[in-house]
């Protein structure tokens, strides 16, 4: 496939201001300028994008709400928070096409007019900082950032915060806080971020990957942006395939993929001749899918149809060799260490649940503690503040439930016999 | 208007039912606050009604038709049409897992833990279980910090709730406190490492639903259950007049209690009012009365006081007249008991010659400002700070002199005012939007072009006041560049809406303070704004309303009204002298010639005035000075009878605070010694052959409302709860703009401009506090604060000695550097025994409000080496 966010990206210096001016870049922008801002909006309601963070709520709705709500100054924040184990797609815009999102930035300023926009890197990217400093000092030189953008009366100025490393700051309301000074929790909504966010003023809050979409869709207009992919999910997708698989990486592909397209076409196929296990599809917070599912269209509604969800699109892949009671632990170990603390099923139920896997492994458990796993995870699930304590339980049930067996083995059989790789 | 909708006193309001009961809920309002407020009680532990809403601890889970999850009802906005359950079994079982995981992780050591009783998290589990826990594995560690003398933090017992972290944040202001770690070992710290550095407001300590963070002051002491009894009160340390809750045992105050939402204060305290109270048990406390024998002070029976001190002053009246004759009332008694103190003095003594310390700042302000803009231009209610979208603050902190007024200015800054700061308020520095800091002696001189610039841009019309302004305005046009600062300060006075302004004491204690005075006064006129003035004694404003004032008779009827004065001889059986009395600085000069006897109740001149060495000699030089106190003061050194009185929460009366609003404090514990100082006037006044009898401070405060026209509707029943407010009169408004010539403010700056300035501080409450042992280490001692500036310039550093000189006298301190300070001034607390501020600083009287001016103390610095002090 044609590629739109990666293109040119295998230039040694697609960074550069001028490389990325030289394959069409900020023609969009020009584009968007000319046009009113209430005409940007329309033309990316129309494209029906939706965010790529994980949640898919279509982007042009929510500019919509933050053109409308009152308050000012408003603000654009760029979700640089890449935290969710397997993703990896933001890392790549941002290093190697650092001005596909500057300009994204700026369409997104224009439309809901902001003055004022932040990227919140996470802070493990050092290499995206470097670039995306750089990539602003230089949009500040041609005059694309500052206080006449291209020669407009639209002023935006454009900084890179960055995190201090907390999974939680991946999700909007913390990394808010986070902005802000202070410690990151989720916040209460309503009021949501576009009507009170950043300093308590609208803020829309989109993802790398959603706002790296914005000039594709200027340029090619809503329309023709909207048949790309699949009709509820539309688009070109950046797919970060990691695991047990030949040739893990970055794919740029419709939405709608399948699996196994995925796997076996673009990813080289099992490592070693080995046999697929599991996968998980939308990085770590989205339920486990055993082997057989693999001919699920990898998009919003037809993950959720077979109970996972596309999520971050950070698609980990496994092997016959791969223990699952360790993948288990493993994802209940992430979750205690990265709840904030904020409520109570998160912050003690994934430390219990860590636990309680823990002796299964090391072959200190008893049967009962699969019931009891099973009454963990009930008692986060649909009990927490924010998505994560959810995604901690759905991701631990769904392997109990996918792997039932290999839990039973481990508990009547002393322990974990596979090698750790 | 969507169906089901309605309006209620302005309020759309929501129809919803809650477990079947149909209710009309404020739109906004969560389900869970507008369960409560309808009788119906949802669990929660992280719902704090002083903070927003958070909805961490998950147990106000309830079920919501339609809605396939349970929600938090702590968050959950209210629908029209709405239906909400909040018991049921579903419910049950979720909030039994939720407390399943919080006790995975708590020590359950409740048998030696303090808030065993009175602890959210117990009550819940006895509620919903679980009788067993399925946790097996090792719970966390961490030890209990007891690094700071005052709070002391158990972590493992945190749930965290972080309506510690929130109420710190979000309604004191002081952000001192915030969660660390993830996951289980997530817990609350200081920001600082080890103890607190932060207010001690020790608002945190009734936020925290279990025993994570407990008062040093009552640790294993005694359990809840064992207090004997609780008594609402008014808090004796500041104008503001906080309710609060004091808790009894064995005739000895256990704790200083509040809660959540009592009073107007909504159950917040400061430092003081929390920990400030072991004085009143101390071992200090005057005992017995003592008279001087042969140069020393003695024990002696109340008999021999009294009737010394009668025949003295029937002598000294018989020969020199009752002007010689004068009395110092105190804005730590009652106004009980200054009523019945000036009565004495007026009908007893036939003398007008009565003021107060009150003089120095409250008493003179509120006089000239009344005087001008009409009775109750000061009675403002503190919680309308919050509706006021500017504010503008003037001489002093408001978070250390009236700390509770503080805190509500920062929480509307919070919420959208905008404060502006003239001068010095270190505790709203993260909450000013302008800020102007002159050269202190110049403050007034701002003030009349803040006037200026004020009423250029507001529509003046040409009625009688405005036309005053205008022309007190052509006159005052400012001839100095306006400072940094002064441009935003006046846009946000212009463009305000809902004014407010905040005047300390720092400019009426100046030579020129009534200039200041008449600005404020002006700009409160021009901008409508509310008028707020600190006031640092419990009772200053009922002090003034009672008449101990020498010009004023209680009510504010000035001496000389011959009807009023006629009433008031009825019914105090004796004839009222009608010209007015000496003020407290003509009374200091007139010591020991026209003034021969002084009578001090509960109040220390001695320390407590300027020029400590002249007053020294003046109160020596008397023929007879009675000092009534709960302590051996300064002042009761050098008096000839001294008379135990009642402390704060041994006796019955009223305090009136900086609202204007009458509260009654109360007597908690039994007095072990001492007389009530009405009581001790009273027995005076019988011995003198002119009885005032009372039953008691009810049959008191019956003939004050009697006698003062501003008690007019005043009943015993409108005391209850929230207190009875003083109706306001701003009708006759005279504003009389002073004229020259003008009075200057008097530079005595040494050779290097520096002078010497009191810093008022959070954590001391007059002298008392030398007495209260909780407080102390928080500033164990006196020290000379100065800029880090200034310390460079004159090669000080830190913690180093200094001696500080005046012509008045010296005293050698500590250097402590001061972030906070901006300008050439080096600060000192009048707190200390031997090293108070005032008593170094020179005066001249302002000529209007008989202020002390103290502006512009010049002050010599000299090192000290260690071995020489």
């Amino acid at each position: 496939m044609l590629k739109r966010l990666l293109n040119n990206t295998d230039a040694p210096d697609s960074a550069e201001i001028d490389e990325y001016m030289r394959v069409g870049g900020y023609r969009a922008l020009k584009v968007a300028l000319d046009a009113s801002p209430s005409d940007v909006v329309e033309e990316v309601k129309q494209s029906n994008l939706r965010g790529r963070g994980g949640a898919g709520f279509p982007t042009g709705r929510k500019w919509e709400f933050a053109v409308a709500a009152e308050g000012s100054p408003k603000y654009v924040v760029c979700n640089a928070d890449e935290g969710e184990p397997g993703t990896f797609k933001d890392r790549v815009l941002m290093e190697k096409n650092p001005h596909l999102l500057i300009e994204g930035m700026v369409i997104a300023s224009h439309a809901i007019g902001a003055e004022h926009g932040y990227i919140y890197l996470r802070r493990e990217y050092p290499r995206a900082l470097d670039r995306l400093e750089r990539a602003i000092h230089d949009a500040y030189e041609h005059k694309i950032l500052g206080d006449a953008v291209c020669g407009t009366s639209l002023r935006f100025h454009l900084e890179v915060f960055q995190g201090a490393g907390a999974y939680i700051c991946g999700e909007e309301t913390a990394l808010i806080d986070s902005l802000e000074g202070r410690r990151g929790q989720p916040r209460t909504r309503p009021p949501y971020p576009v009507t009170a966010g950043l300093w308590g003023k609208p803020t829309v809050v989109n993802n790398v990957e959603t706002l790296c979409n914005i000039p594709l869709i200027l340029e090619i207009g809503g329309a023709a942006y909207a048949k790309i992919g699949t009709p509820s999910s539309p688009g070109p997708k950046l797919y970060c395939i990691s695991g047990c698989v030949q040739k893990p990486g970055v794919y740029e592909l419709p939405m709608g993929t399948t699996l196994r397209e995925l796997i076996f076409d673009h990813a080289g196929g099992m490592r070693n001749g080995h046999r697929l296990k599991a996968v998980i599809p939308g990085g770590l917070s989205v339920p486990v899918v055993p082997a057989d599912a693999i001919d699920c269209p990898m998009d919003f509604d037809s993950l959720s149809e077979i109970g996972s969800s596309l999520g971050s699109a950070g698609v980990i892949v496994m092997d016959e060799t791969v223990c699952m009671v360790r993948v288990a632990h493993r994802a209940a170990h992430f979750y205690e260490v990265e709840s904030c603390g904020k409520c109570v099923p998160c912050r003690e139920g994934t430390g219990w649940l860590g636990k309680v896997l823990a002796r299964i492994l090391v072959g200190n458990a008893e049967p009962a503690d699969l019931s009891l796993i099973d009454g963990i995870a009930g008692a986060i699930y649909g009990n927490t503040f924010c998505p994560l304590g959810d995604s901690a339980a759905e991701v631990v049930t769904s392997i109990v439930k996918h792997f039932r067996d290999e839990f039973a083995e481990h508990i009547e059989g002393g322990g974990c016999r596979a090698e750790v790789a | 208007m969507p169906r089901g909708s309605g309006m209620s006193d302005g309020v759309t309001t929501i129809t919803m039912t809650i477990d079947g009961r149909e209710l009309e809920v404020p739109e906004g309002t969560r389900v869970l606050r507008a369960a409560r407020a309808a009788g119906i009680s949802i669990p929660s532990l992280c719902d704090y009604e002083l903070v927003e809403p958070f909805g961490a601890c998950r147990m106000c889970l309830v079920e919501v038709e339609g809605m396939p999850r349970l929600q938090t009802a702590c968050t959950l906005l209210p629908a029209n049409g709405m239906t909400v359950i909040t018991e049921s079994e579903v419910l049950t079982k979720a909030r039994r897992d939720v407390l399943e995981l919080l006790l995975i992780n708590h020590p359950l050591d409740c048998p030696f833990c303090d808030k065993s009783g009175e602890c959210d998290l117990q009550h819940m589990v006895l509620k919903y279980g679980p009788t067993t826990g399925r946790y097996t594995e090792e719970k966390r560690l961490v030890p209990a910090d007891h690094s700071d003398h005052l709070l002391a933090r158990t972590m493992e017992r945190c749930i965290a709730c972080e309506r510690c972290v929130r109420i710190c944040d979000e309604v004191q202001g002081a952000s001192a406190l915030t969660m660390v770690g993830r996951g289980g070992d997530t817990r609350m710290e200081p920001f600082s490492p080890d103890a607190f550095d932060c207010e001690y407001c020790g608002n945190c300590l009734p936020a925290c639903p279990v025993g994570a963070i407990l008062s040093t002051l009552e640790m294993h002491n005694y359990r809840p259950w064992q207090i004997d009894r609780e008594v609402e009160t008014v808090c004796g340390h500041c104008g503001v007049g906080c309710r609060l809750v004091v808790q009894v045992r064995d005739e000895s105050i256990a704790r200083i209690a509040s809660h959540p939402g009592l009073g107007f204060n909504r159950g917040l305290l400061c430092a003081l009012g929390r920990f400030g109270h072991e004085y009143v048990g101390s071992e200090d406390r005057l005992s017995t009365p003592l008279i001087r024998r042969e140069g020393d002070l003695e024990e002696c029976s109340w008999e021999e006081a009294i009737s010394f001190v009668a025949e003295r002053l029937l002598r000294i009246r018989e020969i020199h007249g009752g002007v010689a004759i004068a009395g110092v009332a105190s804005p730590r008694c009652t106004n009980e008991d200054n009523y019945v103190f000036q009565k004495f003095l007026r009908v007893g003594c036939a003398s007008n010659n009565i003021d107060s310390l009150s003089r120095l700042g409250f008493a003179a302000a509120q006089h000239y400002l009344e005087s001008m803009l009409g009775s109750g231009i000061t009675a403002n209610q503190i919680s309308s700070i919050n509706g006021c979208d500017a504010i503008l603050v003037v001489g002093g902190d408001p978070t250390a002199i009236n700390p509770i007024l503080g805190t509500t200015i920062r929480q509307a800054a919070r919420h959208g005012a905008r404060v502006g700061v003239l001068g010095h308020a270190p505790g709203l520095e993260r909450f000013t939007a302008a800020e102007v800091v002159p050269e202190y002696v110049e403050e007034p001189a701002v003030l009349e072009a803040l006037l200026v610039e004020v009423a250029a841009a507001s529509e003046l019309t040409d009625g009688a006041i405005d036309r005053k302004i205008s022309a007190y305005v052509e006159e005052m046009r400012p001839s100095c560049p306006p400072p940094d600062g002064f441009v935003d300060l006046v846009d946000l006075l212009v463009t305000a809406a809902a004014p407010a302004i905040v005047l300390g004491p720092e400019l009426v204690q100046r030579s020129d303070g009534y200039r200041a005075l008449a600005s404020v006064a002006g700009l409160t006129r021009v901008l409508g704004a509310r008028l707020f003035l600190l006031a640092e004694g419990p009772n200053e404003q009922g002090l003034v309303d009672v008449g101990c004032v020498p010009d004023r008779l209680p009510g504010g009827v000035p001496v000389g009204d011959t009807s009023a004065g006629k009433k008031l001889a009825e019914m105090w059986r004796g004839s009222v002298p009608e010209t007015p009395g000496l003020s407290l600085m003509e009374l200091v000069e007139a010591a020991g010639r026209d003034v021969r006897a002084l009578y001090v109740m509960g109040e220390n001149p001695a320390f407590k005035l300027p020029n400590g060495s002249h007053v020294h000699g003046a109160l020596s030089a008397l023929e007879l000075l009675v000092v009534q106190d709960i302590f051996l003061t300064e002042t009761g050194l050098l008096a000839d009878v001294v008379l135990p009185a009642l402390a704060w929460s041994e006796r019955d009366g009223t305090f009136t605070n900086i609202e204007r609003r009458v509260q009654r404090t109360k007597r908690a514990v039994a007095p072990r010694f001492g007389r009530a100082d009405w009581k001790i006037v009273c027995d005076l006044a019988a011995a003198m052959g002119h009885p005032m009898d009372y039953a008691g401070p009810d049959q008191i405060l019956e003939e004050l409302i009697q006698a003062s026209p501003l008690y007019e509707c005043l009943s015993h029943g409108s005391l209850d709860g929230d207190g009875w407010l003083v109706r306001r009169d701003l009708q006759p408004q005279e504003l009389e703009f002073p004229t020259g010539p003008w009075i200057q403010a008097v530079r005595r700056e040494g050779r290097n401009g520096v002078s010497l300035g009191i810093e008022r501080s959070l954590f001391h409450s007059g002298t008392t506090s030398r007495h209260a042992p909780a407080l102390r280490p928080i500033c164990p001692e006196a020290t000379a604060k100065l800029s880090s500036s200034l310390a460079n310039e004159l090669a000080l550093r830190d913690g180093e000695l200094v001696r500080l000189s005046t012509p008045q006298g010296s005293v050698t301190v500590p250097v402590q550097i001061d972030l906070s300070i901006r300008d050439r001034r080096v600060l000192l607390c009048n707190h200390y025994e031997g090293k108070g501020v005032l008593g170094l600083l020179d005066y001249t009287v302002d000529p209007v409000t008989k202020a002390p001016g103290l502006e512009a103390c010049g002050v010599r610095i000299e090192k000290v080496e260690v071995e020489e002090a």
